[in-house]
């Protein structure tokens, strides 16, 4: 399985993660804002923490997969 | 050369074919060493040549220094409290960082100690990330090609290849993110001693082995913390601008593999342009997340130094 097919299939399955990751924390802070909207941005506020740091791990796994195509000597 | 200059050699069969990939590259990549702007020597075996990422953060800086300074001078040197004219959006963007992003997270004790830092990284990576998105550049690349044919080593040759986003460079948004590293060890040591601060790394009430199998995760934590601050930055403004550059780029591939200009043209006009401008659209909003979640995150961690009680 030579590395460009290997990185390919990394990037999209960290796609796949984050999609599902920040699907689920999106589906919670809008059924949380619905129930209760005066605790609205105490609620936006707890998500926006969880969503960047799985934002930030996407972004790691992309740059890895970035690197495994550019040094794959 | 510049981008859209390629189209002028589309029409006659171009001894090079349009190289996709290295234009892309070339433009979303700094001037190289050799190229440098200013040329400086070399001191202790760091070169200190100025290329066009450092020109940029000096750029952005400057630009950044007068617009606040003269719009706060007078504002200070008026009568009336009441802001007037820019001063209010300056004022706006202000107390909204201070109170929704500063104040939750780092808590009312220590909101005037760190507001200057957090508040800088917000207005320069915002001026860095904007500034990036204008194409002064290619511009002035234009205006060189037509008007003022400069020489291939002059400074204005140098200076119009390669990207200005600045941070879209990893290194200098390391720099930003080693800042960050440093604030929260010193916010800690601020608040609780530098000997509290360290044993606050991992939590308290936990079994033993726990506690021993925690304390190397948290300090690669401490490590990764910055890093991803670094990654997600620079990889957000390049990647917007890969993204940009590869769909206009489709104007050159289908002109040199027609071999016509009009192919191009007609891409260009159908379907090129339109989506590029859709995607600079975007690039804004990405330009504003993306400065506000450096903040936001640095505010976080250095707030998590400060108040580690949940």
């Amino acid at each position: 399985m030579d590395p460009l097919a290997g990185a390919g299939l990394g990037l999209g399955l960290v796609v796949i993660g984050a999609g599902i990751g920040i699907g689920k924390l999106a589906a919670g802070t809008a059924e949380g804002v619905a129930r209760q909207p005066s605790a609205a941005s105490q609620i936006v506020g707890a998500t926006n923490l969880a969503l960047f740091l799985l934002e930030g791990v996407a972004i790691l796994a992309e740059v890895f997969c970035l690197l495994i195509v550019l040094f794959k000597k | 050369m510049p981008f859209f200059l390629a189209m002028t050699q589309g029409s006659e069969h171009a001894q090079e074919a349009f190289d996709a990939g290295k234009v892309i590259i070339g433009h979303v990549s700094n001037t190289a060493h050799e190229h440098a702007l200013f040329v400086l020597p070399t001191v202790f075996g760091i070169d200190f040549s100025v290329t066009k990422h450092v020109f940029m953060l000096w750029l952005v800086a400057a630009i950044i220094f007068v617009t606040v300074t003269a719009l706060v001078r007078g504002y200070v040197r008026q009568t009336h409290r009441v802001p007037t004219g820019p001063m209010n959006v300056l004022e706006v963007g202000v107390e909204f960082i201070r109170d929704t992003v500063i104040s939750p997270s780092i808590g009312h004790d220590w909101v005037d100690a760190w507001t200057p830092l957090i508040l800088t990284f917000f207005v320069f990576i915002l001026g860095a990330n904007v500034i990036g998105l204008i194409p002064i550049f290619d511009v002035l690349g234009l205006i060189n090609h037509y008007f003022i044919h400069a020489g291939e080593g002059s400074f204005i040759d140098r200076l119009v290849h390669g990207s200005s986003t600045a941070t879209g460079n990893f290194n200098v948004t390391a720099g930003l993110a080693v800042i960050t590293f440093f604030a929260i060890i010193v916010a800690g040591t601020r608040a609780h001693g530098f000997i509290r601060h360290a044993l606050n790394l991992v939590p308290k009430g936990l079994p033993l082995p726990v506690t021993i199998f925690l304390v190397p995760i948290e300090i690669l934590g401490m490590l990764v913390k910055p890093f991803a601050l670094t990654m997600r930055l620079a990889a957000n403004m390049t990647g917007g601008h890969i993204a940009i550059l590869a769909i206009l780029s489709f104007v050159f591939i289908f002109s040199s593999m027609l071999n016509s200009a009009g192919a191009g043209i007609g891409v260009g006009l159908a379907f090129s342009v339109p989506l590029a401008a859709a995607i600079s659209g975007l690039e804004i909003i990405v330009v504003l997340v993306q400065a506000y979640v450096f903040t936001l995150l640095s505010a976080v961690f250095i707030g998590m130094a400060i108040d580690s009680h949940h």
